[in-house]
């Protein structure tokens, strides 16, 4: 089952095609429940009325037998009454009933004890056909006391003709061959209304029982024929034929139903009635036969009735499982026809998703989404592999660039001292410098050099970042050294290099600088910032007098330096806004404030140190960020002589 | 004659020849087979009479053969008859002998249609049977001054359920099943008991003739004693006994069934016990035979007092 599931999860063909057959069930469930409960319905009650017509007709086809009986004594009846004082004519007239009656059995015309006293207690007049052969006697005697007799006595004291309950014919001989025999016995009365007898005319019923047994509108129904005692006289059970009533299992086992039933028919009700008949549910319907006391049902099972009804709920059941299971697996096949370049576009997706870029892709002509899916699947796989190709070759380019820029980054680091003491032979300054440029090269510079006891010194970050600034740095470092190697002051040294980097500027490239000088001698510090960021010096920011303009900008207006006299004991940072102004994720700057707190207690700190703090504040201020720009830190202090 | 039949013939002669060593005793209930006689199937195919040295043999009567008549012919040496036929039997000068007494309890019953109560419908028509045996219906009759109009039937319940009669006599081990199982209604008012109103007289007994019984007394004996061997066995073992009882209804096609023949064991073993002493007692009681005799006395079926000496066999 799970491995079903799965199976159905994975594969999108199975799992469209059970959504539709899921979806045709629901409709079919739908419409055959409220067809098979409709036709069921009405399936019910046409076997209803088939039924009842079935005991209509029946019932219509034995009274009209009956009836002939009941018209044949009504016939003659009137003879004996007629005759009265003569019984032998009564021997005459009971015979006459038979010849005229071939299918009856017997006649009796019987009388009152000692209604003709000469014939003593007993007068019977019986004539009996025997296979055609009719016999008349007098068959009364003390051993046939005739008196006594439901045939006799039910005309008797019912004064009215009635029908006797179906008998068995007395044959001493052979038991089996016993007839059943109903008697039509009718009072007889002379001029003055007074019972002298009763004619009685007896009739085989095997042809009723053979009748009504042949009644089966169904093929387990039965048919029953009960007397006025409930007693069975048709029943597919011979064995309780005459022996049992419809009652009798009620004694033992309570059963209203039942006992409704037999009451019913005793009543002579016509109807139908559904109860439970041998431990089966069944419909029973019922009506009085005529004239008799006796009622005749049809004992249908419920399940009879609806078993055609239930092999073509069956069929047509199975015939829509089989439709769905069929629809299902047409549809599976469909969709998977359908869908089969997707499988295909999937497993050659994975083939390139693998590296194989120019795997030839199907093209089946087709329009459709599919097709569009897979001509766009194939542009882009074509828009892949040439991207895939330009890449390849930018990334060539790019590692040829690189090694270069490498190059060029080892060059420009090059190009500033870094090795550190930076004056090995001095033991009173202690200087420390750093550049760290944002890309592989940089558009910062430092630099710093002894001449004649003085010390040189510049920071400086041209306009813009890369190889440009790099160039543009390296000029301008160059131009520094050489101009200022001619003991020139920094406000000389200023000048000169703007002087050369306005001529042909075209780019109109800048650099702000900060450029000094210290006597060694007497810790004089001359100085001209150029647009650069003002110093710290002793923790604070150095208040300058002239900011001047960057340099590279344009010729004229002189510019302006500084001098502190003494700057010995005391502790100067250049920096570039690579410190001040280094952002984080966020784009937040480090910003003054923080600079000033950093460098508040990195009084007695040497360079080297207050410039590693520095670096490791920016680096903790970017938290991972890529650097925004060039840091560039030169520290120094003139240390006191001792 | 070949040898096998030589042999088949000795074999028959020899188990032939105990059998005619014991008495023949042919034995007639007083109605077709059914559960009335249960005790004296079962002492006959338990072997009971056998046991006892008597050829037993059950036969039944006919209409053309009643019981009696085989009696008074010497054709049968036993029958049932109930208390008040004997009486009847007796006072018309034919001695005869209370040989086995199995009912202690009376069991006529009047049953009138649903709702009616027998005793307030006088001059209302009464169906009975033409054989008898309503002597005590009849006592009540008279007695209640109810003027019953009687309609002897030869058998059945059809007049009743035909409606051609307003009440029927039944036993009610009988006829008062065959009408609950023709559907009739049984209510507190329809039924009337005698046995609970003071008319509690004994019925089923076996009798035979006080000539037959004076020459074979020890055979009466032998033949009563093995009887109600038969009918205590069947008061112990009454499924079995009803199989026999069947096995009898069907033999002679008896328009009845099983659940009949059950109700009817029962209730004639439940008639059996004194219900004084709770107690199978199998004797004729003095008292009960004073009261039949002086009821049916009063109503002019005796014309003179039947004894319970002279119902005993001394």
């Amino acid at each position: 089952m799970k491995r079903l599931l799965a199976l159905i999860r994975q594969s999108l063909p199975a799992k469209l095609s059970l959504l539709i057959v899921l979806f045709a069930a629901a409709i079919f469930i739908a419409s055959l429940g409220f067809m098979f409960q409709q036709s069921q319905k009405s399936v019910h009650q046409e076997a209803i009325n088939r039924a009842e017509q079935v005991l209509e007709n029946t019932v219509l086809r034995v009274t009209n037998i009956l009836d002939r009986v009941q018209v044949a004594t009504d016939n003659t009846d009137w003879l004996p009454v007629r005759h009265l004082d003569a019984p032998e004519s009564m021997f005459v007239y009971s015979r006459r009933i038979l010849v005229n009656n071939p299918d009856l059995n017997g006649c009796s015309i019987s009388f009152e004890p000692y209604y003709f006293p000469d014939r003593g207690k007993y007068f019977s007049a019986y004539s009996l056909n025997e296979g055609g052969q009719i016999r008349t006697t007098q068959e009364g005697n003390p051993n046939y006391d005739y008196f006594t007799l439901d045939w006799y006595q039910l005309a008797k004291l019912l004064d009215r003709p009635c029908w006797t309950e179906p008998y068995y014919d007395y044959n001493p001989d052979n038991f089996y061959s016993q007839d059943m025999i109903a008697s039509y016995c009718k009072p007889m009365k002379d001029e003055d209304g007074n019972y002298v007898g009763t004619i009685s005319v007896d009739m085989s019923l095997g042809w009723l029982s053979e009748t009504i047994s042949a009644v089966r509108p169904y093929p387990n129904s039965y048919s029953i024929m009960i007397g006025r005692g409930g007693t069975f006289f048709v029943h597919p059970d011979s064995t309780k034929l005459f022996y049992e009533t419809i009652f009798t299992e009620t004694l033992e086992h309570d059963d209203p139903d039942r006992v409704a039933l037999g009451k019913a028919m005793q009543a002579g009700e016509e109807g139908m009635k559904r109860l439970k008949m041998e431990g089966e549910d069944c419909y029973v319907f019922y009506k009085p036969l005529g004239e008799t006391a006796w009622s005749v049902a049809i004992v249908c099972p419920v399940s009879d009735i609806l078993s055609g009804y239930k092999r073509l709920r069956i069929a047509v059941m199975l015939i829509v499982i089989l439709g769905l299971l069929l629809l299902w697996r047409v549809f599976r096949q469909i969709i998977r026809r359908e869908l089969a370049p997707l499988g295909k576009l999937t497993s050659q997706a994975r083939t390139i998703a693998a590296g194989e870029f120019d795997k030839e892709l199907p093209d089946d002509g087709r329009t459709d989404e599919i097709g569009q899916l897979s001509q766009s699947f194939s542009g882009m796989q074509h828009s892949l592999v040439s991207y895939m190709d330009e890449l390849k070759k930018t990334t060539a380019q790019k590692a040829s660039i690189e090694s270069e820029l490498k190059v060029a980054s080892d060059i420009q680091m090059g190009m500033v001292p870094r090795i550190f003491p930076a004056f090995p032979k001095r033991d009173d300054i202690d200087l420390y410098a750093s550049m760290t440029p944002a890309k592989e090269v940089g558009g910062d510079l430092y630099d710093y050099f002894e001449q004649d006891d003085r010390i040189y010194l510049c920071v400086g970050d041209v306009s813009g970042k890369g190889i440009p600034a790099s160039l543009f740095m390296a000029v301008t470092r160059n131009l520094f050294r050489i101009i200022a190697q001619q003991g020139k002051s920094p406000v000389e040294v200023a000048e000169q290099i703007n002087s050369f980097l306005v001529q042909d500027n075209d780019q109109a490239m800048f650099v702000t600088m900060f450029i000094g000088r210290i006597d060694m001698s007497t810790g004089r510090f001359d100085f001209c910032n150029c647009g650069h960021n003002p110093p710290m010096m002793d923790g604070q920011f150095l208040p300058l007098k002239y900011t001047n303009r960057p340099l590279g900008l344009w010729d004229g207006a002189p510019f302006q330096g500084e001098t502190i006299e003494n700057i010995r004991g005391r502790q100067l940072l250049l920096y570039t806004d690579g410190l001040n102004e280094a952002e984080n994720r966020s784009q937040e700057i480090l910003g003054n404030d923080r600079l000033l707190e950093l460098m508040a207690g990195a009084g007695k700190l040497s360079a080297r140190e207050v410039i590693l703090r520095l670096q490791q504040a920016v680096e903790r201020h970017r938290d991972g960020a890529t650097p925004n720009d060039d840091l560039t830190l030169l520290c120094l202090r003139l240390l006191e002589l001792k | 004659m070949n040898k096998t039949q030589t042999a088949l013939l000795s074999l028959l002669l020899l188990t032939a020849f105990p059998a005619l060593a014991q008495d023949r005793f042919v034995f007639t209930p007083q109605w077709t087979p059914q559960a009335q006689f249960a005790g004296y199937y079962v002492a006959l195919e338990q072997g009971f009479y056998q046991e006892a040295g008597i050829d037993v043999v059950i036969e039944h009567p006919t209409s053309t053969r009643p019981a009696l008549d085989r009696v008074f012919k010497n054709e049968s040496q036993a029958t049932t008859l109930q208390l008040t036929q004997a009486l009847e039997i007796i006072d018309s000068g034919v001695p005869l002998v209370n040989i086995l007494q199995t009912s202690m309890n009376n069991a006529l019953v009047i049953v009138a249609r649903e709702d009616v109560d027998p005793l307030t419908r006088k001059g209302m028509r009464v169906g009975t049977w033409s054989a008898g045996f309503d002597q005590i219906a009849v006592c009540l009759s008279l007695r209640e001054g109810l003027d019953y109009q009687w309609v002897p039937f030869s058998s059945g319940v059809n007049l009743f359920l035909a409606g051609a009669i307003d009440a029927t006599i039944a036993m009610s081990y009988n006829e008062y099943y065959q009408l609950v199982q023709a559907g009739v209604s049984i209510t507190d008012r329809n039924v009337y008991r005698f046995s609970d109103h003071g008319y509690n007289v004994q019925e089923d007994g076996v009798y035979m003739t006080r000539a037959y019984f004076e020459k074979h007394q020890d055979q009466a004996r032998r033949f009563a004693e093995a009887s109600r061997r038969g009918w205590e066995w069947a008061a112990e073992h009454p499924e079995e006994t009803l199989q026999i009882v069947m096995d009898y209804v069907q033999k002679y096609h008896i328009a009845t069934n099983r659940v009949l023949q059950k109700l009817m064991l029962d209730e004639i073993l439940r008639l059996q016990v004194n219900w004084e002493t709770g107690v199978r007692e199998f004797r004729l009681r003095p008292d009960m035979v004073e009261k039949a005799s002086t009821l049916m006395q009063e109503n002019q079926l005796l014309f003179h007092e039947i004894t319970y000496d002279e119902l005993i066999g001394r």
